[in-house]
């Protein structure tokens, strides 16, 4: 903390500060603003505005260098993004580069980070499924981590509140362990999917495909040109950043928002190094910022504090927020801080085709696809391994080329299409247990670049998940054979943990403050002034998509925060 | 003017190829845009006949006329793995010869139909690896790809042939084929 910046502190003081402005922070500062709190929100990346600083959103196919491909060089030094399947020539600006932000690896973790306006949230593949009770009772009922503290019904309203604003296309399905939401129109399955649905239903009454919910707008077109959003116009190539803000980011929606209420300060390139913990005072009053281009260092004040670093860097943070009153790190009373992360398992797929319904094809592009909710363990333990999976599946009536020829044959074989059979694929989503062996810490040598001790991850699959994929590609297998699909390939891809890009957990919420970080609220147990609402919050992982969790935690947290203001 | 400003004035001069000073003056320019291909100007003029081969604009546009070389060449520079990237240069550089010792005639020689006979035949040869003809095999394996991919992608297909929707606006699940 050489060259402290004292700048005088009530210039540097805010009623609310957020940590991170990607889709957990966003939420959080559209929150607070609304209400009333000026508030402040610390960025470590560029600046990515909305549009304007989407450089590749408009471009066409060949004016792309490598058409879409990413240079071997580039992979050579990336090997850890390289193996993002989003990472590609169109969108490779918002992803962080192995180089640029090291960390260790006790095991092997893919971890794929966005630095910038937004973080995330450009990225995100923009699935929005609701978890139920079957997953917030989950840990109390199978005997693993800490229960949860809440239950569906105290967030229920919360994910009505968030999934109105962002706008979330979906099928009121009726299944209880995927609750419906408030829906805009759906996208359509295809007819392989709808063909597959109903051999389902005829066949394994218990299992039915969906279409998967996506946050795309899709009506009620007025209410989101308010955030100067429009209808999703089926471009699907939304990671570059969607000129109609068809799809839900922070850029084009919540901060936007945040904005226009006048309450909104946006710092960027403003390193959070840890939060500030006063022992007089008995709650923290700020945050250290370290400048990530003149390493200066600051401090900023608030009455509260909302961390939004995403899972595994808002763990870093309360990891390196020592004081005497929490040598191991704010709110660790516990010594759980850190343990018990989790991730999801997306090892397995399969795929084949099918000869039918060749009388059919699809036309446009669908930002979405089919889904699979959890069929396994549901209502009750009945295999060998805990809890389950839910899975992607799609449907799409194949083109073919005969490519083999050279010369004229080519040429005019480039002009004739036929219809191929219909190619189904699946990839598994099984939830993982938080165990007290997976853990992130600080590397007590290592540091980065702004001397912040760099974050060492250590976890795995085990047992369980090894049975589960066995079990998601026998039955999957299964499954597709009856239907009648051919062509029957399955694949573990052995993908380190992370690449699902749903890492969770080290600051579980929970009942009691000695297994616990935090409490029904989000608050640190021991020092409520802080807020936990990104995805280290999570205390079990669930089979779906979790980002709209977080937003909805988010936003509840806020409420509460307001409420019990001074 | 000193020397370096005076290769730079030369390269701009020449489009980018450098003559690399050597006593030796049989020596030929490389190419300076492949920086890790070593290629000169001749060889790109005989990748650019392979290519013209594979497309030659009988039906559709030839593969010049979209400058199909040009993406060959920063595919192979930017997005091979080394191994690869050796197997594609050795076989441009031996193809001549190998063609001229296996047809009778170099591939620089031949009209449409002898050329095209001469990748046809070389690409289905079942070869040792380490043979020389499983190294021209991978060299045309590698250039082909990557000239259908250029030519799928390319405005001139794109737009003419098989036009891209940049925003479709629209998803149909069921759609009824005509005459399927
Ligand atoms: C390709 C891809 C597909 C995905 N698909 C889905 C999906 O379909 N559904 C789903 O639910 N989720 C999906 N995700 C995951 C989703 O993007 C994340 O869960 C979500 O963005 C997490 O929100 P967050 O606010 O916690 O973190 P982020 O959105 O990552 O934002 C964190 C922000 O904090 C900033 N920050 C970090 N450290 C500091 C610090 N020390 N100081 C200051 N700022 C800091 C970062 O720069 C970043 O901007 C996907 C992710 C990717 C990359
Ligand atoms: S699919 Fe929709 S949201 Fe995605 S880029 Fe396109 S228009 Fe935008």
């Amino acid at each position: 903390m050489a060259n402290l910046n004292i700048k005088s502190k009530q210039e540097n003081t805010y009623d609310a500060i957020v940590i991170g402005s990607g889709m957990s922070g966003g939420w959080a500062a559209k929150e607070l603003c609304e209400k009333g709190l000026k508030t402040l929100v610390l960025e470590r990346g560029r600046e990515v505005k909305h549009v304007q600083d989407y450089p590749t959103t408009n471009m066409m196919p060949w004016e792309f260098e490598h058409r879409g491909n990413i240079p071997e060089a580039v992979k050579k030094e990336n090997p850890v993004v390289s193996r993002c399947y989003a990472f590609r020539e169109d969108a490779q600006h918002f992803f962080v580069k192995d180089t640029e932000h090291p960390y260790v690896q006790e095991k092997p973790f893919d971890w794929i980070r966005g630095y910038q306006t937004g973080g995330k949230s450009l990225l995100w593949a923009r699935q929005v499924q609701r978890w139920s009770d079957f997953d917030f009772e989950g840990p109390a009922r199978d005997g693993f981590a800490v229960d949860w503290p809440i239950r569906y019904k105290d967030i229920a309203p919360w994910y009505s509140h968030v999934e109105k604003f962002i706008g979330v296309s979906g099928n009121r399905d009726g299944k209880p362990n995927l609750p419906d939401g408030e829906f805009l129109p759906p996208f359509e399955l295809t007819a392989g999917e709808q063909y597959f649905k109903d051999f389902l239903r005829e066949n394994y009454p218990e299992r039915e495909i969906i279409v998967a919910r996506c946050a795309h707008i899709t009506g009620n077109q007025e209410f989101y040109a308010k955030q100067g959003r429009a209808l999703c116009q089926n471009r699907t190539l939304c990671q570059r950043g969607c000129p109609f803000g068809g799809y839900f980011s922070s850029n084009s929606s919540t901060l936007p928002w945040a904005a226009k209420t006048g309450n909104l300060s946006m710092q960027h390139h403003a390193v959070v190094h840890s939060i500030i913990y006063d022992e007089d005072k008995g709650k923290a009053t700020g945050v250290r910022v370290i400048d990530a281009q003149t390493k200066e260092t600051t401090e900023y004040y608030a009455d509260v504090i909302f961390v939004n670093a995403s899972a595994l860097n808002t763990n870093l943070i309360l990891l390196n927020s020592t004081s005497n009153r929490f040598p191991n790190g704010l709110g660790n009373d516990s010594g759980v801080l850190g343990k018990y992360v989790a991730f999801h398992n997306y090892r397995a797929g399969i795929s084949g085709e099918y000869d039918g319904l060749k009388e059919f094809t699809t036309e446009g592009r669908r930002p979405t696809s089919g889904y699979f909710p959890r069929f396994r363990n549901v209502y009750k333990q009945e295999t060998d391994f805990l809890r389950g999976y839910a899975a992607g599946f799609s449907a799409n009536r194949s083109m073919i080329n005969d490519y083999s020829g050279i010369g004229d044959e080519l040429e005019k074989a480039m002009t004739r299409e036929k219809y191929g059979p219909w190619r189904v694929g699946s990839h598994m989503m099984g939830e993982t247990i938080p165990k007290e062996e997976s853990q992130v810490s600080l590397d007590p040598n290592l540091k980065d670049a702004w001397g912040i001790p760099q974050l060492k991850i250590s976890m795995d699959y085990d047992a369980n998940d090894e049975a589960m994929i066995k079990d998601y590609l026998e039955q999957m297998t299964e499954m597709f054979e009856a239907a009648g699909f051919t062509n029957i390939r399955t694949r573990d891809d052995k993908r380190a943990p992370g690449l699902d890009i749903h890492e969770m957990g080290g600051a579980r919420m929970g009942k009691d403050p000695k297994t616990s970080v935090l409490n029904e609220w989000n608050q640190i147990h021991s020092c409520p002034n802080v807020y936990v609402t990104d995805g280290a919050c999570m205390t079990s992982t669930s089979t779906q998509n979790p980002s709209l969790t977080y937003m909805a935690f988010a936003a509840r947290a806020v409420d509460h925060a307001v409420k019990n203001l001074g | 003017m000193d020397r370096r400003s005076a290769m730079k004035q030369l390269a701009v001069l020449t489009g980018g190829v450098i003559m690399i000073p050597s006593c030796d003056f049989s020596e030929e320019a490389i190419l300076q845009a492949y920086q890790n291909l070593n290629i000169t100007a001749s060889q790109k003029a005989l990748l650019t006949r392979v290519t013209n081969t594979i497309f030659p604009g009988t039906t559709l546009k030839r593969a010049e006329e979209i400058q199909l070389q040009d993406f060959v060449l920063v595919m192979c520079n930017d997005c091979l793995k080394e191994n690869q990237q050796q197997s594609f240069v050795l076989g441009l550089k031996q193809w001549d010869d190998f063609t001229k010792q296996n047809f009778g005639q170099a591939f620089s020689k031949m009209d449409q139909n002898e050329a095209a006979d001469a990748i046809r035949e070389t690409m289905s040869l079942e070869a040792a690896p380490e043979s020389d003809a499983a190294l021209l095999g991978r060299f045309l394996a590698i250039t082909k790809q990557f000239a259908l991919q250029g030519y799928l992608s390319s405005e001139y297909f794109m737009k003419e042939i098989k036009p891209y929707e940049l925003v479709p606006a629209r998803f149909f699940g069921s759609k009824k084929i005509e005459n399927a």
